[in-house]
């Protein structure tokens, strides 16, 4: 049985302008977080974007996963999961880059999990995020008929009108345009944290 | 500017009216251009392209995949419509197909580098790092001059293991953007020296690290021999943007990266 996941406001807002702010292209990122014990309740707080160019290559990937994990440690949280939207809208796979990282990941924490945000669902009143777990030896995306993120489901938003706040705040505030992922910060030290 | 010339601008003008309208889904203004500029342009092969793109925002793919296939059977030599129909292909998942095809377009249409980049994207989502190299050389053949292209076959032979020849490749990078720099305390690196700084400091620390295996190279590219120069220059080049009060944490961050070794 997975374990719960519960995505609080701050991750979700971070990672939803990431993916307003580059709507043609592919952004990746991923979560902090804490888990009192394996296979306990995860409780994502915080988001860390990183790419949106080139997201298939490791170099920059590999840096920005370090200081991700720095900064999680220095905060007593844990890169719990890892979200990634695919350069075409239809596209909810999870791709071999996303899995060969995922993997990575599941080194250091063995219940991460992979969300790929949903370019159908985006902008509605739906969580648009496809989670992805890791069972008898490979990467699934967990079925429909489950309904992540609605009521009763293992998938939590922290209150279920995150997605209609976190549209708003793009729509009628710009809250995106200001936003820096790790890409941004390489191009300006100024950008980002 | 003439009166001729500010009519040629007003046609330019509806076709990136068109192409932003598509772009944000308001199809009905794309429409009202296109029907301009087919009045004024009828049987132009730029607007049959346009028209195509117009029609992938809306239309089934084999319609549109039609649509491409009639237009390359009048005019085979139409490069624009076979890119179109490659991007369609991609679209739909159909990457070998697309792959093939734009391998086919590449042979017919060389000194296209935005081909051989789009081609390497593609085997670089597929992690066929190998192949992705062999299309970015060619982008390399084509664009000798453009720093950006040799970062992002830096970065390509990193993500296939090779480090020398990546750590090569980063520093043909910083030697084609800051070469001319006079004096490199006061100016510390910006944009994308700053990115290929990173990955050099990156490389050299895998380097040094001794991993076994990590300085083997399937490209044969030796390993600089003053390599903790190198990394010793990298390390001050990284650090040295970060500068001032307000940087103060994130140089704290940078910095135990940076002193900690694997």
């Amino acid at each position: 049985m997975a374990p719960t996941v519960r995505i609080s406001a701050v991750a979700y807002y971070k990672l939803y302008f990431h993916a307003a702010k580059h709507p043609h292209q592919p952004v990746n990122g991923v979560l902090l977080g804490t888990q009192d014990k394996a296979g306990g309740p995860i409780e994502v707080q915080d988001a860390v974007p990183l790419l949106h160019h080139w997201t298939s290559l490791s170099p920059m990937m590999e840096i920005g996963l370090d200081l991700a994990g720095q900064f999680a440690q220095e905060n007593g949280l844990k890169i719990v999961a890892y979200y990634q939207a695919q350069r075409n809208v239809g596209d909810v796979g999870l791709g071999p880059v996303g899995e060969k990282l995922l993997g990575r990941l599941r080194e250091q924490f063995k219940d991460v999990v992979g969300f790929v945000i949903d370019g159908e669902d985006f902008g509605t009143d739906k969580a648009a995020l496809n989670p992805w777990t890791y069972s008898g030896d490979q990467w699934k995306a967990v079925p429909p008929s489950d309904k992540p993120f609605s009521q009763g489901s293992v998938y939590q938003l922290a209150s279920p009108d995150l997605p209609t706040k976190a549209l708003h705040y793009v729509r009628e505030e710009g809250h995106h345009q200001a936003f820096g992922d790790f890409d941004d910060h390489l191009e300006d030290v100024t950008i980002g944290e | 500017m003439s009166f001729a010339d500010a009519v040629t601008l007003a046609w330019e003008f509806l076709e990136q009216l068109a192409l932003a309208a598509i772009d944000l889904d308001k199809l009905d203004v794309a429409d009202v251009c296109l029907q301009k500029l087919g009045a004024k342009f009828p049987g132009s092969p730029r607007l049959e392209v346009l028209t195509g793109i117009r029609m992938e925002a809306s239309e089934p793919i084999t319609t549109v995949l039609e649509y491409y296939n009639d237009l390359l059977i009048a005019d085979p030599t139409n490069a624009a419509a076979w890119k179109r129909r490659i991007s369609v292909l991609r679209r739909a998942r159909s990457l070998d197909k697309a792959t093939e095809e734009l391998i086919q377009y590449l042979d017919t249409f060389y000194t296209d580098p935005e081909g051989w980049l789009e081609l390497a994207d593609i085997y670089v989502s597929n992690r066929q790092y190998t192949s992705a190299l062999q299309a970015l050389s060619h982008a390399l053949v084509l664009n000798p001059q453009n720093p950006f292209t040799f970062v992002q076959f830096a970065e390509t032979a990193y993500s296939s293991g090779d480090l020398p020849l990546a750590l090569k490749m980063f520093l043909v990078a910083i030697e084609m953007m800051e070469r001319d720099l006079e004096s490199p305390e006061t100016k510390p690196p910006a944009g994308l020296a700053f990115r290929a700084w990173w990955g050099i400091k990156l490389c050299a620390r895998h380097l040094l690290g001794g991993a076994s295996g990590v300085s083997s190279s399937p490209s044969n590219t030796p390993v600089p021999k003053h390599l903790k120069s190198v990394d010793a220059l990298a390390t001050e080049r990284v650090l040295g943007a970060y500068k001032g009060k307000e940087l103060e944490e994130r140089r704290r961050l940078v910095e135990h990266w940076l002193s900690s070794s694997k």
